[in-house]
């Protein structure tokens, strides 16, 4: 819409030419510099170069609906998560059409997450799911085909029984690795004809920190600017993206330890916070404006050595909330949510969210056991551990 | 009628051959028909035509305009107090601003992320809908939307909230009837949506609104979520980004005055470091502080959050808690009733408080 170019909208050919003169030939050259500008760069009088501006601008200007036109929609308002006690608080599940950020501590559960959004989007709508394709952009190569078919295995049995099924779903899960900021930013700019030709119904970001933070040090000058305004662009497009398809995009943050006072936090109890006042805590990474372009998030931390938490913690339509979970071979799995701590009309700045790691390892020696499920015929030896790390 | 020809608002090159001519002040070119005009100094019959009208326009009835449009305080005085402002449903932030968000300004809302802006907005957009019999001013909304924060799943709670609550106040039967026709439904419908993906949609949309709001006469609140968004990450030449945020900001107090609308306008916050100390401070630049005529900063403190009303031309700087509930923003609970100056009746609802006022200055 902005880069229309002039003579598109019905602007008269030598007005064209004498702004092509001065550079301008789209709707956003010209719609960017003031009326007075305007007048001095094109030769028109006020009058006119303001009548211009309104020509162009009904040229650019994006429709107008009704509150009213979207609840009509509400069945293609959001993406189930199969985590019911998740999709209530959420009203529905994952918005589509806004960002949601994934962030925490490594090996706590993201791309886990991300890897079993993907089996959901692919199933039919009969089961919940969006019945589409998925595009996972991988910049951490973190992604694993052999737990993707895993995981559908596991969680959904009897449909996945029919090889053919499990074959379909790996078809429609399309992969990009992408392993510098640049190659991020072209992937997402071209992306539409792959989400076309994809037919996609989920767009996976895994993750958008790691490539981020190894390029930009930001304790150089103007390197913090630059760092911001390319994770503006990309939540720009991503946003556009996602609206302009009516799809979920999820994202995955890492952490970052903040130095400075200790903020309070809902869900601890006094004797957390009593100790270790100024030593700073750890929090979701790439900062302030970035918390602000996300629309909504979760935070995934550590409870106790095999627990761990989904936290709501930026969200338009959910309160603050606690959920339990643990990472098993179907996945995610809720559990010890009898008496859930939410709706606590509190919360804090999701950008200073302290967020719990893992403070100890269990080395335990579990036996090997032999697999039980279908195997596909190119599926390698699996190691015989049972407890994901 | 002193105007020199420099000033006019007409094409560069017709002010130079005016001047070449000889034409210094706009009271030689008056009396002048439009063929001499033409031959004298220059021009094509038709900017000939356009400097006479232009002029003509400016002229006369110029003078008699100012002798009649000249507003005294008073008429200001009836003219606020006729125009009302929205209810928050918090009442602490309501008496904070004097009855509510008020209508014919621009009202900025800064924020910490999460803290509750888009919340306010959308408890904004349905409250401006309340009838008038229960204080309200059953105006429609237009939401103008950037981040995509906004889920229609949310406002129909908070319309059904509103709803009840009305319901809960609704005592003679002017009000009952108003209540037979304010539903989910008609505040959805009645609830304008934009959504736009860049600043130059946003431009686009600021440009067309006077002929928007003329031909919906009925909108009283125009939201514009968020303001900062399209504009932080876009510009290299900051100098560019500060002259089309000023020549937005004046459309849109243009639109308040003119159109009767209160603007709501959503800033984000930025991390400003000096002697090594970082603070967030409101983005956008230092410049953006002088566009709104009313700014309320959103924060939090610990767990709680607060709202501050940092620059007002009527009311006193102050700091109220609030909450965001399952039906929206309300007052937190234990805080005490804050006793302002500026409350006149205090009321659990905002309501009464107004209507009283109205008619006590009747």
């Amino acid at each position: 819409m902005a880069s229309k170019k002039l003579r598109r909208t019905g602007v008269s050919a030598d007005l064209c030419e004498r702004l092509k003169r001065h550079q301008l030939e789209t709707c956003q050259d010209v719609l960017s510099i003031t009326p007075v500008e305007l007048m001095r760069l094109a030769g028109l009088s006020y009058p006119a170069a303001v009548e211009l501006l309104r020509l162009l601008s009904k040229a650019c200007v994006p429709a107008v609906s009704t509150a009213w036109d979207l609840w009509r929609k509400k069945g293609e308002l959001c993406f189930s998560t199969s985590l019911p006690a998740l999709d209530r608080l959420l009203r529905g599940g994952l918005p589509r059409g806004a960002l949601t950020e994934v962030t925490g501590p490594s090996g706590c559960g993201k791309t886990q997450l991300c890897i079993m959004l993907s089996i959901l989007a692919t199933l039919p709508r009969s089961m919940g799911g969006l019945d589409s394709g998925v595009i996972y952009i991988d910049t951490e190569s973190a992604f694993s085909a052999e737990r993707l078919v895993e995981m559908a295995q596991d969680r959904f049995p009897e449909f996945f029984s029919v090889k053919e099924r499990l074959l379909e779903m790996a078809s429609r899960v399309h992969l990009f690795r992408e392993l510098t900021c640049q190659d991020v930013l072209n992937r997402l700019e071209r992306l539409e004809e792959d989400i076309i030709a994809c037919r996609a119904g989920l767009l996976v970001l895994d993750s958008v920190a790691s490539v981020v933070r190894k390029e930009f040090d930001t304790s150089l000058p103007g390197n913090l600017t630059i760092r911001s305004n390319l994770l503006g662009q990309e939540a720009a497009i991503l946003k556009y993206l996602s609206q302009a398809f009516c799809i979920p995009v999820v994202l995955t943050n890492q952490i970052t330890t903040h130095v400075g006072e200790k903020v309070h936090c809902p869900q601890w109890n006094q004797a957390d916070v009593s100790t270790e006042e100024d030593s700073g805590f750890v929090t979701a990474a790439l900062g302030n404006t970035w918390s602000h372009s996300v629309n909504t998030r979760l935070i995934v931390q550590y409870e106790d050595t095999e627990r761990r938490q989904i936290v709501i913690a930026k969200s338009p339509v959910a309160p603050f909330a606690v959920l339990s979970y643990t990472v098993q071979k179907e996945g995610i799995r809720l559990e010890g949510n009898e008496n859930p701590e939410s709706v606590l009309n509190q919360g804090t700045d999701p950008g200073l969210q302290p967020i719990r790691v893992r403070t100890g390892f269990i080395y335990n020696l579990s036996q090997a056991t032999p697999s039980t499920h279908q195997e596909l015929p190119l599926a390698a030896e699996r190691s015989g551990s049972n407890c994901l790390i | 009628m002193h105007r020199t020809v420099p000033s006019l608002p007409l094409a560069p090159s017709v002010k130079v051959k005016l001047i070449n001519a000889g034409f210094q002040l706009a009271s030689d070119l008056i009396d002048m028909r439009p063929l001499q005009l033409c031959k004298e100094a220059g021009i094509s019959q038709e900017e000939a035509v356009e400097v006479l009208q232009m002029l003509r326009d400016d002229g006369q009835p110029h003078q008699q305009r100012a002798a009649t449009e000249s507003l005294t305080a008073l008429d200001l005085l009836h003219q606020e107090q006729a125009v009302g402002s929205i209810v928050t449903f918090c009442s602490a932030l309501d008496d904070a601003l004097g009855g509510g968000v008020p209508v014919g300004k621009t009202t900025e809302i800064c924020g910490a992320p999460g803290v509750g802006k888009t919340q306010l907005c959308m408890q904004l957009a349905v409250d401006v809908q309340i009838p008038v019999c229960f204080g309200g001013l059953g105006g429609k909304a237009l939401y103008i939307d950037t981040e995509g924060s906004f889920l229609v799943q949310r406002v129909a709670d908070m319309a059904e909230a509103a709803v009840q609550h009305c319901t809960l106040l609704a005592e003679d039967t002017e009000q009952r009837q108003a209540l037979e026709e304010l539903t989910v439904e008609k505040i959805l419908s009645n609830l304008f949506l934009v959504r736009c993906h860049d600043y130059v949609e946003l431009l686009a949309e600021v440009y067309l609104l006077p002929d928007f709001l003329s031909e919906h006469p009925e909108v009283r609140l125009v939201v514009i979520d968020s303001i900062a968004f399209p504009f932080r990450h876009d510009f290299e030449d900051l100098s560019q980004r500060t002259r089309l945020l000023n020549g937005l900001a004046q459309q849109l107090i243009q639109l308040a005055t003119q159109h009767s609308v209160a603007v709501i306008l959503t800033n984000q916050m930025t991390t400003r470091v000096s002697n090594g100390q970082s603070k967030l401070v409101p983005a956008l630049g230092e410049s953006w502080g002088h566009a709104a005529t009313q700014r309320l900063i959103l924060h939090w403190k610990g767990l709680r959050r607060l709202a501050s009303l940092y620059k007002s031309p009527s009311q006193m700087e102050a700091t109220i808690q609030y909450q965001i509930t399952v039906q929206g923003f309300r007052d937190a609970p234990d805080e005490p009733r804050p006793t302002t100056a500026s409350s006149a009746v205090s009321s659990p609802s905002g309501n009464h408080s107004k209507r009283l006022r109205m008619e006590d200055l009747s």
